[in-house]
């Protein structure tokens, strides 16, 4: 086993020592994995509720790492939500397709959402959710993909910033992460 | 449109029957954006949850916020295995599995850092739906790969023939398509 750098993140009273990767030449990130921790998922959870807009009446959110996350929000806050896909699936009836205009971390460029999930979003207020944020690429085309099912956005909400906003829209994080 | 009424761990779902390919509808459950649903599976999930396991491990990603809700009753950590190497991953293993209801070949991958949790441990696989099976052989044989011992699979539904490999709270036919 080669030793790892590490890099602490801290979501209210839990810490984790996470693993530093290089996703460019000389550009490295902290790797915040949500998927597998139960614990950070649960206090994150605690702390996006706080800031949930209170006319919220869906969350809308996206496959994969952010998954838990979401289940567990929507759990505390008694709401509904709705997970746009990154493949197209065999049983998606006219979907709706929205590209991602930037790439992170190498995710898929392209986000799908089944027709009978989108007429769930229509005329509702939508917050979105994410576990991380960072040139906000795929936050925007999130909250372009509500608009196209007819919801309205009330609110963007994620646990971490990364690096320098470019986000044009409001977002609301916990914690900001550097970029190193 | 035609749907299928089922009842699962006391809670009653009406699934919408979908068209998934050539002369065959399939009836769709879905625990992504279902938390009442999930939560209730998890509970009684976890009474039958085999003795001795140590971890548990999901395929990406409809059955993620089930593990995650398993794991939070038994105290197990879990492990996503993602259908995509990711740039970020370190030394990851993956599986060629071909799937028999769209013919396509799907790719199961377990980073690095996933390997290390699931060597010489007992593991549950947890899925929403085993139907063909492809998808849960090739799962078993990756955790094998890396030392993992699977002593228990754990699904929502068997679908199309009976299995007895699987611990599955409800079974599902198949379905012609509508015409």
């Amino acid at each position: 086993m080669t030793t790892l750098e590490t890099y602490p993140i801290t979501v209210g009273n839990v810490t984790r020592h996470v693993p530093l990767v290089e996703t460019l030449p000389g550009m490295r990130i902290p790797l915040v994995e949500f998927l597998g921790d139960p614990e950070l998922v649960e206090e994150a959870a605690k702390l996006l509720l706080e800031k949930l807009p209170e006319e919220t009446e869906l969350l809308f959110s996206l496959e994969c790492s952010s998954v838990p996350l979401v289940h567990r929000l929507a759990q505390l806050s008694d709401l509904p939500y709705v997970v746009a896909r990154k493949r197209r699936r065999a049983y998606m009836d006219d979907p709706l397709i929205q590209e991602v205009p930037s790439l992170t971390l190498g995710a898929s460029d392209t986000l799908w959402l089944d027709r009978r999930w989108a007429e769930r979003i229509m005329n509702q207020k939508v917050t979105l959710v994410m576990d991380v944020v960072s040139s906000g690429g795929t936050m925007k085309a999130l909250d372009r993909l509500a608009h196209r099912a007819g919801g309205q956005v009330v609110g963007r909400l994620t646990v971490f910033q990364q690096g320098k906003r470019e986000f044009n829209g409001e977002l609301v994080y916990l914690y900001e992460i550097p970029i190193l | 449109m035609k749907t299928y009424p089922v009842e699962i761990a006391g809670v009653r779902r009406e699934l919408p029957v979908v068209q998934v390919g050539e002369g065959v509808a399939v009836a769709l459950l879905n625990l992504l954006g279902d938390p009442e649903l999930t939560e209730a599976v998890a509970e009684e999930m976890a009474r039958r949850l085999p003795e001795g396991a140590e971890v548990l491990v999901t395929p990406e990603v409809k059955a993620v916020p089930l593990a995650h809700a398993l794991a939070v009753r038994t105290g197990l950590p879990y492990v996503v295995a993602r259908k995509t190497v990711k740039p970020y991953m370190i030394r990851p293993v993956t599986r060629e599995v071909i799937s028999i209801t769209t013919g396509k070949p799907q790719t199961l991958v377990l980073d690095g850092a996933d390997v290390e949790r699931i060597r010489r441990k007992n593991v549950v696989i947890v899925d929403d739906v085993v139907s063909t099976g492809s998808t849960l052989k090739g799962l078993r044989e990756l955790i094998e790969s890396v030392g993992g011992r699977v002593v228990g699979v754990l699904a929502v539904f068997t679908e199309g023939s009976p299995r007895n490999d699987v611990t599955a709270l409800g079974h599902l036919p198949l379905f012609k398509p509508e015409q």
